[in-house]
């Protein structure tokens, strides 16, 4: 069939696989915290709780959609979609083995990069058309941090750019064959955790989730939104939070090499990307959350000036060995 | 992270030390409960063990040797009882006098226990159960013969009128010295 | 409200017309309870707070008129019912001291003995709500609560054993306690501390050194000395401030003297110090009870005979006052009675009530993270201010 019908079957493919797969994200999460709090998680409805994300879908899907009446109502209904779509798109980009993937564009990371900082206007339009203190604050809060931890995502994401030379996400993988990036001695282990500590905040996630502190902000920018507009919310949270974990396990854990036939390639990829998930929800579970003017400080004081300084040895690194590749 | 550019701050590396110390062992603290058994009790199959003293539903019982009625209808536990949840009218006997109607309004009590306290009969008693859980609120106000039906169907708790004055008496002067009680 | 400090955040050069009128409102994760906090914002800085309680008075002053001195113990938990077994102590120690009851010694002994480890399942309570606020429903607080209610959980199974209930215990009469301990109480009660004495442990490992909690807390929220005298506060939170005064070592009610304990004092005056003065009276605490376990006498436990009617407890005409160093601060309870079996007069002080007045001093100025914090570790419990 044409190439542009068998893309458009191919991410169509994806996007359901992905909406499935942030919803049960949703349940590991959930049932793995439960187990570090000393309790089980969901656990009645379908056996151990397995059919609690559809449950939880349907519910969403039934409740009333409230606009409040001084709503800016274009900006509000339209920041759940512009929220969703960057966090959404960025699957396209990754390939899940050699050859299946939407779309391997050999400017593969900078897409990524770029367009999964678009979430952020989604954002803050949900913040401003809520016409709620508390939410337009917290967007407010929000900008803040996603534009200062964004530089060290970018850097900590361009340490394997720059140990393969190339920005397509099949040849970083590929680079990867002989040595996974992450047991690179000093660069790969600490461009690793730099990573992890910009995912973290780039993802709102406690240590760094000023934007929706539950406990002072109740709900932060989607304290307006109820029903399907709510869902579409928390859809683009967790899928760009596992987007951010494929990418993680691409770039440093290897993604789809590892023992075994190639069939299985995929496989390994979702246990790394789970992995890496399961860290981040780890140190998410473990820690109170610190103000955000101690958020930025971590950023532009300690953050930054790291991974530019890691970069800078891996630049070097790359220079004195005469090139990308070990 | 040689680079110079990291601020000569001499209490750099000690800080970034504690803090790689500090998240270690809080994460370790949460993977260690990660191992630990959940404490949850799986309601309603299983039943966590309720102690002897549990002051569950309220009941009100029969003589075990005669069959009677317990509750003389003194109508003690209704001045006693603070929300004013019982309503206890009083039919005279020739040997003994019976309670014609009890109300109690169960949607309202306290569970505080002061009117097992001072019945002199040991007439109403509470049970080592909760279970009476309703959709309607009308089926928790419950008459004399509800009372009397939860005193069979339920296992009464220890605390009866007269076991606990008698754990709360100052001890008679040619008795000995009250131990650790039972129960 | 605006002091000295909020104008200078002022001049520094906000804009000025920025400012932000923000509710917290009596619904709110972090209120602890029910309370309202109107705060005045520009940018994220406080520049003025507006406290409005009320929200759960529930007439207590005017039901000890309306329930006799018998009754009222039963509902005396209610006033804080964090930390009940205090509160049911002051109230029965008003009554006492009025009508000159004697309390026999193992009554006094087993009153500190619930009263401490009362004071420990309220401590474990307010880390619990206190992580909660700092770290979010949906993060590190929430592991921290959860724990922190586990053990607590298991006090309240100890208080269950002894008299039957978790809340509303009703163990305090006039002239001594309603209950005795069981048989095997002690063993257990002895086990549970040994448990919660090692949690205490993971609890500061997780907290203690944890860059994340220290930025949030040291610094944040300071009472001076002589604020915390002015406006009256008392337990951990004056204590936090440099004010050693423990009631149960300057006034001591229940034997208190026949126990061996330090009172925690600490000078900074923020966030963290009440949080260090909190955790040793954690330990603190559990020596008591281990002290008063090894040591309690014979005997009965009440010098009155149990109650059989309403009206049994006549206290005649007179007035008087007794306070108790409860979890929080001194709850006092002031009766005036008139020789009948209810009271004419009760007045209940309880120690959130004072000690939310520190917030007018304290909140102007700081962030709105700091707000949240500074609430968790004043720690108020709203039976208690608004009665």
């Amino acid at each position: 069939m044409p190439p542009a019908v068998a893309s458009a079957v191919t991410a169509f493919v994806l996007l359901n696989a992905v909406i499935g797969m942030v919803t049960y994200v949703t349940l590991l999460e959930r049932k793995f915290a439960a187990r570090m709090q000393s309790r089980i998680g969901p656990y009645r409805v379908g056996p151990h709780g397995l059919l609690q994300p559809i449950a939880d879908a349907l519910k969403l899907m039934m409740k009333e959609d409230i606009v409040p009446t001084a709503a800016d109502r274009w900006v509000y209904n339209l920041a759940p979609l512009v929220f969703l779509i960057p966090c959404v798109l960025i699957f396209a980009t990754v390939p899940f083995a050699p050859g299946l993937g939407v779309a391997d564009l050999n400017i593969g990371v900078l897409f990524f990069l770029a367009v999964s900082s678009l979430e952020i206007v989604g954002l803050f339009m949900g913040g401003w058309g809520s016409n709620n203190k508390y939410a337009l604050l917290s967007a407010m809060r929000a900008v803040n941090q996603i534009i200062s931890y964004d530089l060290p995502f970018v850097f900590a994401a361009l340490i394997p750019v720059v140990l393969t030379g190339s920005l397509q996400m099949s040849a970083i993988v590929a680079a990867q064959e002989a040595l996974w990036f992450v047991a690179y001695p000093v660069i790969g282990q600490l461009g690793f955790l730099a990573f992890l500590v910009a995912t973290l905040a780039a993802e709102n996630r406690v240590p760094f989730d000023i934007l929706e502190a539950e406990s002072e902000l109740v709900a932060g920018f989607r304290v307006e939104y109820s029903g399907m507009k709510f869902a579409l919310i928390q859809l683009g949270e967790y899928a760009h939070m596992i987007a951010t974990s494929f990418l993680g396990a691409l770039l440093f854990l290897g993604a789809w090499l590892g023992p075994g036939p190639l069939w299985l390639g995929p496989i390994w990829f979702l246990l790394k990307a789970m992995l890496v998930f399961l860290v981040v929800t780890w140190v998410r579970w473990s820690f109170v959350r610190i103000r955000v003017d101690q958020i930025l400080a971590i950023s532009w004081k300690l953050l930054l000036p790291a991974t530019l300084a890691l970069l800078l040895v891996t630049a070097f690194w790359v220079a004195l060995h005469g090139g990308p590749g070990v | 992270m040689s680079d110079a550019r990291m601020n000569g701050h001499p209490g750099f590396w000690s800080d970034l030390g504690q803090l790689v110390r500090a998240v270690g062992r809080a994460m370790g603290v949460t993977l260690k409960n990660f191992g630990r058994t959940p404490v949850t009790i799986h309601y309603p199959e299983v039943k966590r063990v309720y102690p002897s003293r549990f002051r569950g539903l309220l009941a009100l019982t029969y003589d075990p040797g005669t069959g009677e009625e317990n509750c003389i209808g003194c109508r003690l536990c209704e001045y006693i009882c603070p929300p004013a949840v019982i309503k206890v009218e009083m039919l005279k006997g020739e040997k003994r006098n019976f309670a014609k109607t009890f109300t109690l309004e169960l949607y309202a009590c306290e569970f505080c226990e002061l009117c097992v306290q001072v019945c002199p009969t040991d007439a109403i008693i509470m049970m080592k159960s909760v279970d009476l859980a309703t959709a309607d609120r009308r089926e928790l106000l419950l008459d004399k013969d509800r009372l009397h039906a939860i005193g069979l169907d339920f296992e009464p708790s220890w605390a009866t009128g007269n076991r606990l004055r008698d754990m709360q008496a100052p001890p008679k002067p040619a008795k000995g010295v009250a131990k650790e009680s039972a129960g | 409200m605006a002091d000295g400090e909020a104008r200078h955040v002022i001049e520094l050069g906000y804009g000025g017309n920025e400012r932000l009128v923000m509710n917290m409102g009596p619904q709110h994760p972090s209120a602890h309870g029910v309370f309202r906090a109107i705060l005045t914002l520009e940018g994220e800085t406080v520049v003025a707070v507006d406290a409005v309680i009320g929200y759960l008075h529930r007439c207590h002053e005017k039901l000890g008129e309306m329930l006799t001195y018998a009754q009222y113990p039963s509902i005396a938990s209610k006033t804080d019912y964090v930390a009940a077994m205090t509160a049911e102590l002051a109230y029965v120690s008003a009554v006492e001291k009025i009508a000159q009851f004697e309390v026999p010694k193992r009554a006094q002994y087993l009153r500190v003995m619930v009263a401490e480890l009362q004071r420990i399942a309220s401590h474990c309570l307010w880390l619990g709500t206190w992580c909660l606020d700092l770290g979010g429903a949906l993060g590190g607080g929430a592991t921290v609560f959860l724990y922190c209610i586990r053990e607590r959980e298991l006090i309240l199974d100890l208080f269950e054993s002894l008299t039957g209930a978790r809340l509303l215990y009703g163990f305090h009469q006039a002239g001594g306690t309603r209950y005795d301990i069981p048989m095997g109480w002690a063993q257990q009660c002895r086990e549970t501390l040994a448990l919660v004495e090692r949690r205490v442990d993971e609890y500061e490992a997780m907290l203690e050194d944890n860059p994340f909690f220290l930025v949030r807390t040291q610094g944040v929220g300071v009472i001076d000395k002589q604020l915390a005298q002015e406006l009256g506060l008392s337990g951990p939170l004056a204590r936090g401030s440099g004010l050693d005064f423990d009631l149960r070592r300057a006034e001591p009610y229940s034997s208190y003297e026949d126990f061996d304990f330090t009172v925690p004092v600490e000078p900074a005056g923020d966030c963290y110090a009440r949080y260090r003065v909190r955790m040793v009276e954690f330990r603190e605490s559990i020596t008591i009870v281990r002290q008063v376990l090894d040591g309690l006498p014979e005997g009965p436990i009440s010098s009155r005979p149990g109650v059989k009617s309403v009206a049994q407890v006549r206290v005649p005409k007179g007035e008087g006052y007794a306070r108790v160093e409860g979890a929080r601060g001194e709850i006092g309870f002031y009766i005036v009675s008139d020789g009948s079996a209810k009271a004419y007069r009760m007045k209940v002080r309880g120690a959130s009530f004072s000690n939310l007045a520190v917030l007018p001093h304290i909140v102007p100025g700081c962030k709105i993270a700091d707000v949240v914090a500074i609430m968790g570790s004043v720690d108020p419990v709203f039976g208690e201010v608004d009665r």
